[in-house]
């Protein structure tokens, strides 16, 4: 017992506390603490670039409803070619090189898959509305998003230089991959592909296929790797010739408008109560979708080029009489 | 209106009408655990720095970028993220290898310089964001106990094209891609271990 009355191995215990306190200090110290320069040293703060501010944000998803207006009014109101072509030149500049061709509604599909499948995924009111409308909108008033809201589309139809018409049973056949496809990336999205099949083992994570592989992104960015600017490169080659390959074979967010839009309330529709059957529309279609004098629902895209091969409309916009016209066209 | 036409109107409207209860619905449903005012982030805590950040991005080179927190940083001489401590030493038994495969680890001598003694003296270590391409190497080798933790990884937001894939939050192993309020800041910051 020591003169205080404090029992020495608790004062033992006591002085071991406090050392090993202090020696957490010292090491708190040499780890934790900046040390003194000495000088007229001052820390630099890190640099953190914020995101873009909220309405930033939302200006996209204005952006597109704005764009879907303004393109169903285009084509199904003013029926005018070069009003879309000018649309889709301003949506190549916004949704494609300006945001990077991010967020599309195509990718959307993803997106939507994802966060039904993974609760623990989470995405923004952004991507939903970008996945909604557009679907709303062909319900409405057709595929207008793919005539001249989609970058995408966009770019294909302004590279159709020549085009050519495909054999139409070779074009029915192709029209069934985009459902192909969606199939794949809502699968690839949700559960990735793990199993054997014929002996080959496949284990694949959870990836969006639709993005890896989307040819024009790598247009956009102005960089990618080699086998991504390949394809985008043969996508706008096969595209100068071929109207809207990706579109019309591969897109899947295409083949789910051209369900909503088989429905729709309105459609691109061929001056059914002023027709002489001249054909003249059906072979301006770079898409194969006029049948029997009559715009496929699903298929047409309203790219508002029969309109402009349509003697009646050039005769509406103040050109020479459709009569004159047809007696061009229709001399042997 | 002949009575084919009509059946087919019908059909249209009720199909229309089916498709917008539809997506209405759907909308709702997802709408109801989406997230406004959230951006993507690496949570430090959880990140093992495999190299996927850098890998997975869609951008060619990548959107995460290592962030040095400098009120964290010893400042140390020997850094261990910046020299590859096992590598050959020079004469004065300084290793000679560098950690950093895109050489984007600059250091400076700051401070009252000790001419006669390099190992006195305290050097500034920044990111070349131009070249950083988020491997995470450093971030691995300043962990501690060899470092203070002070480097981090971080979704830079003036190159994140916050695109609808983020492919990295899909390959990250530890689940450490979180979505965080705007601004956008790590959660539970290291850097907020002085504060």
């Amino acid at each position: 017992m020591s003169r205080f009355g404090i029992p020495l191995r608790r004062v033992a215990t006591l002085l071991f506390v406090v050392a090993a306190l202090a020696s957490t200090v010292v090491v708190a110290q040499y780890q934790k603490k900046p040390p003194d320069f000495g000088g007229s040293y001052s820390f630099p703060t890190p640099t953190h670039p914020e995101p873009r501010d909220t309405w930033v944000r939302a200006l996209d998803v204005a952006m597109l409803a704005g764009g879907l207006g303004v393109a169903a009014w285009l084509i199904l109101k003013r029926r005018t070619r070069n009003g879309v072509v000018l649309l889709s030149v301003a949506t190549i500049a916004y949704f494609g090189f300006y945001r990077r061709g991010c967020i599309c509604p195509i990718g959307s599909i993803q997106n939507v898959t994802a966060s039904l499948v993974d609760p623990h995924y989470l995405m923004s009111f952004g991507v939903i509305a970008f996945f909604f409308l557009p679907l709303a909108a062909a319900l409405l008033v057709g595929r207008v998003f793919c005539g001249g809201v989609c970058p995408l589309g966009a770019v294909q139809d302004l590279v159709l230089v020549k085009p050519v018409q495909v054999p139409e049973r070779l074009d029915r056949a192709l029209r069934w991959l985009p459902y192909v496809y969606l199939v794949l990336a809502v699968i690839f999205a949700g559960w990735g592909l793990h199993g054997t099949w014929f002996g080959w083992h496949v284990n694949i994570g959870r990836r969006f296929i639709i993005c890896e592989w989307d040819p024009f992104i790598s247009l956009f960015r102005i960089s990618g790797s080699f086998q991504m600017l390949t394809l985008g490169g043969s996508f706008i080659l096969l595209g100068m010739f071929v109207g809207r390959p990706y579109c019309r074979w591969l897109c899947p967010y295409g083949g789910l408008l051209a369900i909503g839009s088989r429905v729709s309330w309105r459609n691109v529709s061929i001056t059914p109560d002023r027709e002489v059957d001249c054909g003249l529309c059906a072979n301006a279609c770079p898409f194969g979708a006029i049948e029997h004098h009559r715009a496929h629902r699903g298929n047409c895209v309203g790219c508002a080029r029969c309109y402009e091969s349509c003697p009646f409309e050039v005769e509406r916009r103040g050109g020479p009489s459709a009569e004159v016209q047809l007696a061009k066209v229709m001399r042997p | 209106m002949d009575e084919r036409s009509s059946r087919r109107q019908f059909i249209d409207r009720a199909s229309r009408v089916l498709g917008f209860v539809t997506i209405g619905g759907a909308a709702g449903v997802l709408a109801k655990r989406a997230s406004a005012n959230s951006v993507y982030q690496v949570d430090p805590l959880r990140c093992t720095s495999c190299d996927l950040c850098r890998t997975s991005c869609v951008l060619s080179l990548s959107a995460v970028k290592a962030v040095n927190d400098f009120a964290r940083c010893g400042y140390c001489q020997l850094c261990p993220a910046y020299m590859d401590v096992t590598s050959q030493p020079d004469a004065t038994g300084i290793p000679t290898g560098r950690v950093c495969p895109q050489d984007a680890l600059k250091r400076r001598v700051v401070g009252t310089v000790d001419k006669d003694d390099p190992n006195n003296n305290y050097y500034e270590y920044t990111v070349d964001e131009t070249r950083c391409d988020g491997c995470g190497k450093c971030v691995k080798a300043c962990l501690p106990p060899a470092g203070n933790g002070s480097l981090r990884l971080e979704i830079r937001y003036d190159r994140c094209v916050e695109c609808n894939e983020c492919a990295i939050q899909l390959a990250c192993p530890d689940r450490a891609i979180l979505r965080v309020e705007v601004p956008g800041l790590p959660p539970r910051s290291a850097g907020q271990a002085h504060e």
